[in-house]
């Protein structure tokens, strides 16, 4: 039996400790903002914080998540979340949105840590994020907007 | 790669020689104090290229580099584009345990893991060095987290992150010496003196 907390919930599983974390939050769980986008830890879709810092999902399994505040696309919250969404919907950055939970997760990490990104701090912290509609041209002026909202 | 190449041919037929007269005589060297005798420092020497095999094998070389690591045994750049940062373990969003796991290596995503998955600290840069390079930077405390040479013994063969090498997870071909040998060699390098190629 693994416990994961969740959201601030704490739910046993009956799972190898090896299962992707995505998969339990998925299919378990019923989270389903967090995307699978590739199972290999080359996409950033599967974005989650684990103790508050960005973490692939898809590749951080259960067993390694275990004991540790697990906080998904649906439940991130406070000032820099705030920021984040609020600049994500000023500036219209989303089109067909699959990958942009992992992006807005990605992206309150970076602000998290540096409040004031230049572009090469952008550039370093999405790098694991893609982006098929290549939204990328407004995903960074939204983290400069998100900042500059923050200062 | 070439001269280390034709030497560990050169040598290892030495060795052979040697480590049978080594078999047959008793050693005539301890740990502290006591020069190696001329055989024991022969067979350090021929130990070392051995070692040095092990160190310059992707599954070492890959992590012990300057600014990213590389993937693969086709040593390709790491992707995503990662960066060594302050610490040795990724910047921002983009931290080595963002994705790779201190429990182990991942079967279904294929991320190989390991305790404090990091580089390794920027005076232990092995890309580039010749074996001769290598022993030195190696024996080196001040270049090699201030060892001597039980304690590199010990290094090689405890140190979680590498014990990865003999077990790196699927699609990735471990040291093709054994981790015991390995030990081994180790241990008749640094009996001899930790001998180093001129």
């Amino acid at each position: 039996m693994i416990t994961l907390n969740v959201n601030g919930k704490s739910h046993e599983l009956d799972v190898s400790p090896e299962m992707p974390l995505l998969w339990a939050l998925r299919d378990r769980l019923n989270l389903t903002g967090t995307k699978f986008g590739c199972g290999r830890a080359m996409c950033g879709a599967c974005t989650v914080h684990i103790n508050g810092q960005a973490a692939r999902s898809c590749s951080i399994m259960v067993g390694e998540a275990a004991g540790k505040t697990i906080t998904t696309i649906e439940a991130v919250s406070g000032k820099v979340a705030e920021a984040v969404t609020t600049a994500w919907q000023k500036l219209d950055v989303v089109q067909c949105g699959y990958c942009q939970s992992g992006q807005i997760m990605s992206a309150i990490t970076l602000l998290n840590g540096n409040k004031t990104p230049t572009d090469e701090d952008i550039d370093l912290s999405m790098e694991g994020n893609i982006c098929r509609c290549a939204t990328y041209v407004r995903i960074r002026h939204a983290i400069h907007e998100a900042a500059k909202s923050l200062a | 790669m070439r001269n280390s190449e034709s030497r560990v041919r050169q040598i290892s037929f030495a060795a052979i020689a040697i480590f049978a007269i080594i078999a047959i005589a008793p050693r005539s060297i301890s740990a502290e104090g006591g020069e190696p005798s001329r055989a024991d420092k022969a067979a350090s020497l021929a130990a070392w290229f051995k070692i040095a095999t092990v160190l310059q094998n992707p599954r070492c070389l890959n992590c012990h580099q300057l600014t990213s690591p590389l993937q693969g045994d086709s040593r390709r750049t790491h992707v995503p584009r990662v960066v060594r940062g302050p610490d040795g373990q990724g910047v921002g969003a983009m931290r080595c345990g963002n994705c790779h796991n201190d429990m182990g290596n991942n079967p279904t995503s294929g991320t190989p893991g390991g305790l404090h998955w990091q580089l390794a600290p920027v005076s232990m840069l092995w890309q580039g060095l010749s074996a001769a390079e290598l022993c030195r930077s190696v024996k080196d405390p001040k270049l090699n987290g201030n060892r001597d040479g039980e304690a590199l013994i010990k290094h090689m063969e405890d140190e979680p992150l590498v014990l990865y090498g003999w077990n790196p997870g699927k699609g990735r071909t471990p040291v093709p010496v054994s981790h015991e040998k390995t030990v081994e060699y180790m241990k008749v390098w640094v009996a001899g003196g930790m001998a180093c190629p001129n």
